[in-house]
């Protein structure tokens, strides 16, 4: 069974007033000590802690800036903890930006196996999928056509499609949506709904608050990096929409 | 140091396929939708070969014929050496994109460079080697020492090439000092001359140049027709230890942060 274990987990950025610094001053500063950097400290998460088990369905909200989106990159190992500990057990897929790795050169199949290999799949899982893939994206005629001739709906359609081939144990999402027409779109959320069933874990940011309530059954709210609600969808998401229009 | 080195090992392993891929995708795409296209590879430093043999051969008032034999097995562990260093330098500030949004092991990086650079090397050593035999070039059993030149010369240019991906991302001017620098050390290794050419002040810049024992790796089974002395395979073996060993160090103390710094 798949479980995620975040422990007082800080993610510290730095944040650099002068990011080129002449040379002049560079070599003046090079001996002086560091203690008057041109840098300040940003806490982007700062000492959060939960657990998440099989079975749970988590949506993350609060404002712009909160530290949705890196909490769920340091899940996914992008960012290394500056303190605390993750621990993650079962297979983890990151759409956290679909599309991510793409190369404009490539043409849509060869960007199957490069972003396929990426996202972690074997030659053999990709050879199976390609098909599958190709027809879901509806760019049968183009597949063998760089990708940077493809119009927005299509790379888009391909990189979802791609994306959500293959069924993960934890299942992670930042703002996903499909682009497209009207019916791709129906056909993308049926296909979403199909993964997240199947995905023992589901941990999703959005700021679509009728969506978490539907598809979660459990809320974290974040506020300025710290975690300042966790529990029911419904008594979260109220509290949060109470304080937002305070 | 040797926990990180386990790890490194195994998830090396799991993401061999992203590894093949970024391979593939620079051997590729240089040469897209050009008419000659994966022959420029070999057309390129053949061009710049010949022209160079001509002018120095001339200059230097030496036979073309032996002195383009001289130059090739000069310039092959040069531009090597040349392309994974520089290309290295951009390794981790080109890749940005991914590296911000999925976690890979980032020494594949590196590492594809490393290995895309050996498959042109290599490529561009067989055209090189048919045309010298074409004009009448010598033949020794000593070629086959070659695949061991190229695997010293490989290890010694991924770890240099290791260290620079990470200094480049900390400091970015150092791309462009590179190629400065490289050029430089370009003139400072005997690859147009012979290696006891440059004598008096230059001298003792020369000998302490860590690419000679390299240089002559290849110059001994090309040039010499004999497996290169002792004393070279001890140096290029010693050296590229410690650039492996320096350059992977570097690398994973710092791996973790430059997420935060691209």
């Amino acid at each position: 069974m798949s479980n995620i274990c975040v422990k007082n987990l800080s993610i510290r950025f730095r944040i650099y007033h002068d990011r080129s610094p002449s040379l002049k001053s560079y070599f003046a500063n090079l001996f002086k000590s560091h203690s008057n950097d041109a840098h300040s400290d940003f806490w982007a998460v700062n000492d959060v802690t939960f657990d998440i088990q099989a079975g749970d369905r988590v949506g993350v909200i609060g404002h712009n800036g909160a530290g949705k989106s890196t909490l769920l990159k340091a899940l996914c190992r992008v960012y290394e903890p500056t303190r605390g500990e993750v621990h993650i057990n079962g297979r983890i897929a990151p759409l956290l930006e679909i599309g991510a790795g793409f190369h404009p050169e490539f043409t849509g199949r060869e960007n199957i196996y490069l972003n396929g290999s990426i996202l972690g799949h074997s030659r053999e899982q990709l050879r199976s999928i390609e098909s599958g893939v190709i027809e879901f994206a509806e760019i049968e005629e183009f597949i063998d056509t760089p990708v940077k001739y493809y119009s927005t709906g299509m790379y888009m359609r391909l990189a979802f499609s791609l994306a959500t081939a293959m069924h993960p144990d934890i299942l992670i999402l930042d703002e996903i949506f499909a682009g497209g027409d009207a019916s791709f779109i129906k056909k993308a959320k049926a296909r979403m709904h199909n993964l997240i069933d199947n995905a023992n874990i589901m941990i999703m940011v959005s700021h679509d608050h009728e969506l978490i309530r539907t598809l979660c059954n459990r809320v974290l709210w974040m506020d300025h990096g710290t975690l300042i609600g966790d529990g029911e969808p419904n008594e979260i998401i109220d509290r949060y929409l109470a304080k937002s229009y305070s | 140091m040797k926990g990180g080195l386990i790890r490194l090992c195994i998830e090396l392993f799991n993401s061999r396929n992203v590894l093949w891929q970024l391979v593939a995708q620079q051997l590729i795409l240089r040469y897209r939708r050009t008419a000659l296209g994966y022959l420029w590879t070999l057309v390129n430093p053949l061009l710049m070969m010949s022209v160079m043999a001509l002018v120095f051969a001339t200059l230097f008032k030496q036979d073309l014929k032996t002195f383009a034999v001289f130059l090739f097995a000069g310039m092959i562990p040069w531009n090597f050496f040349n392309s994974v260093v520089t290309q290295s330098s951009a390794a981790l500030i080109n890749n940005e994109g991914l590296i911000k949004k999925i976690y890979l092991p980032k020494v594949i990086f590196p590492l594809s460079i490393a290995i895309a650079c050996l498959i042109d090397s290599a490529l561009s050593f067989l055209a090189l080697f048919i045309i010298i035999l074409a004009v009448g070039g010598t033949l020794s059993w000593a070629i086959f020492f070659i695949p061991v030149a190229y695997l010293l010369l490989l290890v010694f240019s991924f770890g240099v090439g290791l260290a620079i991906s990470i200094f480049t991302v900390f400091f970015r001017d150092f791309q462009h000092i590179l190629l400065i620098a490289m050029q430089g050390l370009f003139f400072l290794t005997p690859i147009l001359y012979k290696n006891n050419a440059l004598t008096g002040k230059m001298g003792w810049l020369i000998a302490w140049n860590p690419l000679i024992p390299f240089v002559d790796l290849f110059r001994g089974p090309l040039y010499g027709l004999a497996i290169p002395p002792t004393g070279t395979l001890l140096a290029s073996t010693a050296l590229s230890v410690l650039a492996l060993v320096a350059g992977l160090a570097i690398f994973l103390a710092q791996e973790r942060k430059i997420v935060f710094r691209l």
